[in-house]
C-alpha cells in the first residue's frame, strides 16, 4: 500500500519549492477549518460562492506578480492598470460605444503600460521599482482623466451581457469571476512550466549573465513578463466594471501589493528565479479566507489589515529561515572537506 | 641600509586550500625603506603569500615575525593593520560616494563627543596629503577622480593609519605613464619616510625604475630572494617559469582541418586590441597569458556578451554579424565562460534546466512547447557522456561539486552541433579526474572536426594539451607558437611583453 504512494509522493517531493506550497497549503486547510468551527455558514455554499468569486481577481494579479517577480523584478503598476482598466472601459461604454469594442481598446492600452514597463525595465535598464513606480503614477493620472477626473455613471443595459460574462452569470454552476481566472491561470501555468518562453522567465530570474550568454533575450522575456501582468490586471479592471457596473478612480487601490502577497505567500522568491503559479493560487486562497473569514469572526478591516500583513511577514520569514539553515548547513560541508 | 633590521620576517610559511598545497616552507624578508618585488606566474602563489602577511588568510604552520615581534597564533586584519600593514589590492575598495576625507578617515572617524569633528579630519588629511606631494581637495569626491588619484588616496589611507608595510598588487595597470611616474615618485616618497614595499607585479620592466631587491615564487615555493642589480631580465624569467610538469595530458595527434574560423583586427576596449588570428578544424588552440592579459575580454566580443568596436568575424568563409550571444549560438560559435557560479549557471535551476536552457530551439514544438521526452533524453545522453554525478536531474546545480557544476556548464554546448568551441578556464578549481574527463571531452570535439580554443592560466596544461598556442599580454596577440617550439620560457617571455608605457628616464 506504501509502495503505491511512494514513488508519486518522492517525484512530487522533487518539485523546487514544493515545500513551502505545501506548508502553505497546510495552513489554508487549517485556517479554513478553524474559521468552518467558528461560524458554519462560513462552508455554506453561498459563502463558499462568493469567497472564490472574491480570490479570482487577487489569483489574476497574483499571477502577473508572480510572473515579474520570477523574472527577478517587480510591478508596482498593477493597481493602476486594473483602476485604467475599469475607468477606461467604463468612460467608453457610457459614451456609448459597443462593449466588447471598449474591452478590445482597453486591453491595447493596459499592454501599453505593461510594454513600457518591460522596455523601461529590461532595455533601459532602469531599476524595476522605480520605472514602475513612475508607470504606477500615470496609470492612475489616466485612469482620472479618463472621465476628467469624474468616476462614471453607470454603464447602462447596453453592459448587461458584459457584466454576466465577467461577474453575474454561472457557468456550470460555477461564477464567470471564477471560471476566467481559472481558464487563464491553466493557460498562464502551461506557458510558464511547458514552454520555452517559461523556462526564459525562470533563468532571467535565476542568473540573468548566464542566460544572456545561453541565448536568451533579456529584453524580450522581461517585456513578456510585464505583458503577462498588465494583461491580468487589465481583466481585474474589467471584472471591477462589470461588479459595480461603473468606474470607480481609486479602483485597484494597493491592489499591486495584495498581488505580491498572494506570490510570496505561495512560494515565490522576491528575488527571483523560483516559485510556481500553484503556490499563487494558495497564496491567493489564503488571503481570501483570512478576509472573508475574519469578516465572519467580526474583525474590523483595521484588524483584518493586521492579520493578513503579519502572515505575510511570516511566511517570507520561514522561507529566509529555511534557506539560511540550509545555506549555513552547505557551508559547514564546504569547510570540512 | 644594510644593517637595519627586518619587518616583515616570515620562515617555512605552508598553507593548504582543499586539494592544493598554495604555499609550500616559503620565506619571506622585508627591511624598512626597502622595495621589494615580489614576482611568480599565475598560481605560484604572491597574492597568499600577501594576504597571510594582511591577516585575511591563516598560516598552517611557520613563523612570522612583523617588527621584531613574534606572531603567536593567527593574525587578524584588524591585528596587521594595527601592527602597520596595508594592502592596496588591484581593484580599489573605495567609497565612490563619500569624499577623500571621508574615505581616508572611513572606520576610525574622529569625534568630539558624539559628533564627528570634520575639522581636524579635514586637517589631518590635507597633511597627509601634502607630505606624499599629492595636489588633492579633501573635499572632492572619490568617484569623481581618476583611477591613479583614487590610487593614491587608498595610499593616502594606508599611511594615515600608520602603515609601515604597505603591499601593492599589480599598482600600475590601469596607469598612463605619466601616472606611474607620479607613483614611482610617491613610492620613493615612502621608501625615505622608512615604509617597507612589497610590490607584485607582471610588468616586468618597471621593475628597473623603483625596485631594490626580488624574492621569486614558483609553484606555491620559494625560490630565491636577491638584491635587483645582481639579476638579469633572464635569470629573472627563468627563475620564475620551470614549473614541473607532473600530469599526463590525454593529447591526441591533431589531423589540422580547413581554416573554419578567423578573427580579423577585432577591438573592445583597453583590453582587447587588433586581435587577429585563425583556428582550423580538428585542432586545439591553447590561449596562453598572465590575469589580466585580456583573453577573457576578448572571448566575450567574440561571442557578442560585450560590444566590439570594430573587426571582422569569419566562419567557414563567411563573415558573420554577431552582435549578442544569441547571434552567436546561431551561426554555431559557442562559449562555455570561465565564472561558472556567476556566467555560468542557473543555481537556483536544476541541471536538467541548465543543460536545455542553450538549446531550447531544438526541444520546442513551433509553438514553442518544451518536448519532455527529447529534453530528458538530451540531459540524460549529456549526464552519460560526461559523467556527472548526482542524484537527480532534477537536483539544483547548486547542489552539485565544483567539478560536476563546470562539466554542466560544458555539457550543455555539446548537445547543439557546433562548429567552434571556445572554453574560458575550463578546468579551474575542480580535480584531477573531472580535469582529465574535460580534456577527454575537448578531445573528442577536435576528433569530430570542431574547432577548439581553450584558455588556461595553467602552463603545463597549456604546453601540454593545446596543438598551437596563442599568447596575449595587455590586449595584444604578443605571439603564436607552435607546440614544437613552445616552452615555458617563451610563453613567459611573451606574456610579459608590455608596450613600454614607461619611458621617461626617472632614477
Amino acid at each position: 500500500m506504501v509502495l503505491f504512494i511512494e514513488k508519486p509522493f518522492k517525484r512530487l517531493m522533487r518539485i523546487r519549492g514544493i515545500g513551502q506550497v505545501l506548508t502553505v497549503t497546510a495552513g489554508l486547510v487549517v485556517l479554513s477549518i478553524i474559521f468552518g468551527i467558528m461560524n458554519p455558514i462560513f462552508f455554506s455554499s453561498r459563502n463558499v460562492a462568493n469567497l472564490l468569486r472574491q480570490i479570482a481577481p487577487i489569483l489574476l494579479i497574483g499571477i502577473g506578480q508572480s510572473y515579474v517577480l520570477i523574472t527577478g523584478n517587480i510591478d508596482l503598476s498593477i493597481g493602476s492598470v486594473v483602476g485604467m482598466s475599469t475607468m477606461i472601459s467604463a468612460t467608453l461604454m457610457t459614451k456609448g460605444i459597443n462593449p466588447w469594442v471598449s474591452v478590445l481598446i482597453t486591453i491595447i492600452a493596459c499592454l501599453g503600460v505593461g510594454l513600457s514597463n518591460g522596455l523601461l525595465v529590461s532595455f533601459a535598464k532602469l531599476p524595476p521599482f522605480i520605472a514602475t513606480l513612475g508607470t504606477m503614477t500615470i496609470a492612475r493620472g489616466i485612469a482620472q482623466i479618463a472621465n476628467n477626473n469624474y468616476n462614471t455613471d453607470s454603464i447602462g443595459e447596453a453592459a448587461q451581457g458584459l457584466r454576466d460574462f465577467f461577474y453575474y452569470g454561472k457557468t456550470f454552476g460555477l461564477y464567470n469571476t471564477i471560471w476566467i481566472a481559472l481558464v487563464l491561470w491553466a493557460i498562464f501555468n502551461f506557458i510558464l512550466t511547458r514552454t520555452k518562453t517559461g523556462r526564459h522567465i525562470y533563468a532571467i530570474g535565476s542568473n540573468a549573465e548566464a542566460a544572456r550568454l545561453s541565448g536568451v533575450n533579456l529584453v524580450s522575456t522581461t517585456t513578456k513578463a510585464y505583458l503577462v501582468s498588465a494583461f491580468v490586471s487589465c481583466v481585474v479592471g474589467l471584472i471591477t466594471t462589470a461588479t459595480s457596473g461603473m468606474g470607480t478612480m481609486d479602483a485597484g487601490n494597493s491592489y499591486e501589493l495584495y498581488a505580491v502577497a498572494a506570490s510570496v505567500i505561495g512560494g515565490v522568491s522576491t528575488l527571483g528565479g523560483q516559485g510556481m503559479l500553484f503556490g499563487t493560487i494558495i497564496g491567493a486562497s489564503i488571503w481570501g479566507v483570512l478576509q472573508n473569514g475574519l469578516q465572519f469572526a467580526g474583525a474590523p478591516v483595521a484588524i483584518r489589515n493586521i492579520v493578513i500583513g503579519i502572515i505575510v511577514v511570516i511566511s517570507v520569514l520561514l522561507d529566509v529561515i529555511v534557506r539560511s539553515g540550509r545555506g549555513a548547513r552547505k557551508k559547514r560541508i564546504e569547510s570540512t572537506t | 641600509m644594510e644593517d637595519e633590521a627586518y619587518i616583515v620576517e616570515m620562515e617555512h610559511i605552508v598553507k593548504t586550500f582543499p586539494g592544493v598545497r598554495a604555499l609550500d616552507d616559503v620565506q619571506f624578508h622585508l627591511k624598512a625603506g626597502q622595495v621589494m618585488a615580489l614576482l611568480g606566474e599565475n598560481g605560484a602563489g604572491k597574492s597568499t603569500l600577501a594576504k597571510i602577511l594582511s591577516g585575511v588568510y591563516t598560516r598552517d604552520s611557520g613563523t612570522m615575525r612583523l617588527f621584531g615581534k613574534t606572531i603567536e597564533g593567527d593574525l587578524s586584519p584588524k591585528q596587521a593593520q594595527e601592527m602597520g600593514v596595508s594592502i592596496i589590492h588591484q581593484e580599489l575598495n573605495m567609497c565612490s560616494h563619500l569624499t577623500v576625507c571621508q574615505n581616508i578617515f572611513l572606520g576610525h572617524e574622529k569625534t568630539r563627543g558624539s559628533l564627528l569633528d570634520n575639522r581636524s579630519m579635514r586637517k589631518q588629511a590635507q597633511e597627509v596629503l601634502s607630505s606624499l606631494e599629492i595636489d588633492l581637495d579633501p573635499d572632492i569626491q572619490v568617484g569623481d577622480l581618476a583611477v591613479s588619484k583614487q590610487q593614491m588616496v587608498e595610499i593616502a589611507k594606508a599611511l594615515q593609519s600608520n602603515a609601515k608595510v604597505l603591499i601593492m598588487d599589480e599598482p600600475t595597470s590601469a596607469l598612463t605613464s605619466v601616472e606611474i611616474e607620479q607613483l614611482f615618485h610617491l613610492i620613493r616618497g615612502l621608501q625615505s619616510k622608512g615604509v617597507g614595499i612589497i610590490y607584485i607585479s607582471h610588468r616586468l620592466e618597471e621593475l628597473q625604475h623603483i625596485v631594490d631587491v626580488v624574492t621569486i615564487m614558483r609553484d606555491g615555493k620559494y625560490i630565491l630572494e636577491k638584491p635587483f642589480k645582481e639579476l638579469s631580465m633572464n635569470q629573472i624569467i627563468s627563475n620564475m617559469v620551470g614549473r614541473e610538469i607532473k600530469e599526463k595530458f590525454p593529447r591526441i595527434p591533431s589531423h589540422r582541418g580547413k581554416k573554419v574560423f578567423s578573427v580579423q583586427d577585432l577591438c573592445a576596449g583597453p583590453l582587447v586590441k587588433h586581435i587577429h588570428f585563425d583556428v582550423y578544424a580538428g585542432e586545439i588552440l591553447g590561449v596562453a597569458g598572465l590575469m589580466g592579459a585580456g583573453r577573457t575580454e576578448m572571448t566575450r566580443a567574440i561571442f557578442g556578451a560585450d560590444p566590439k568596436e570594430k573587426g571582422r568575424i569569419i566562419l567557414d568563409g563567411k563573415e558573420i554579424a554577431i552582435s549578442c550571444p544569441e547571434d552567436a549560438i546561431r551561426h554555431g560559435l559557442v562559449l562555455a565562460p570561465e565564472d561558472r557560479k556567476k556566467d555560468g549557471l542557473c543555481v537556483k535551476l536544476s541541471v536538467r534546466e541548465n543543460i536545455a536552457l542553450p538549446n531550447l530551439d531544438l526541444l520546442c514544438s513551433k509553438a514553442g512547447i518544451v518536448n519532455r521526452k527529447k529534453e530528458t533524453e538530451m540531459v540524460e545522453k549529456a549526464i552519460k557522456d560526461l559523467k556527472i554525478k548526482l542524484s537527480s536531474t532534477e537536483a539544483n546545480a547548486s547542489s552539485l561539486s565544483g567539478g560536476n557544476q563546470q562539466k554542466v556548464v560544458v555539457g550543455k554546448w555539446l548537445a547543439r552541433n557546433s562548429k567552434v568551441v571556445i572554453f574560458d578556464e575550463p578546468t579551474r578549481g575542480i580535480d584531477v579526474a573531472a580535469k582529465v574527463e574535460i580534456y577527454q571531452l575537448m578531445n573528442q570535439l577536435k576528433e569530430s572536426g570542431i574547432a577548439v580554443m581553450f584558455i588556461s592560466s595553467e602552463m603545463p596544461e597549456i604546453l601540454g594539451f593545446s596543438d598551437r598556442i596563442m599568447v596575449m599580454c595587455d590586449g595584444r596577440i604578443t605571439g603564436e607558437l607552435t607546440r614544437e617550439e613552445a616552452t615555458q620560457e617563451k610563453i613567459l617571455e611573451l606574456a610579459t611583453q608590455f608596450e613600454n608605457k614607461f619611458e621617461t628616464q626617472v632614477g
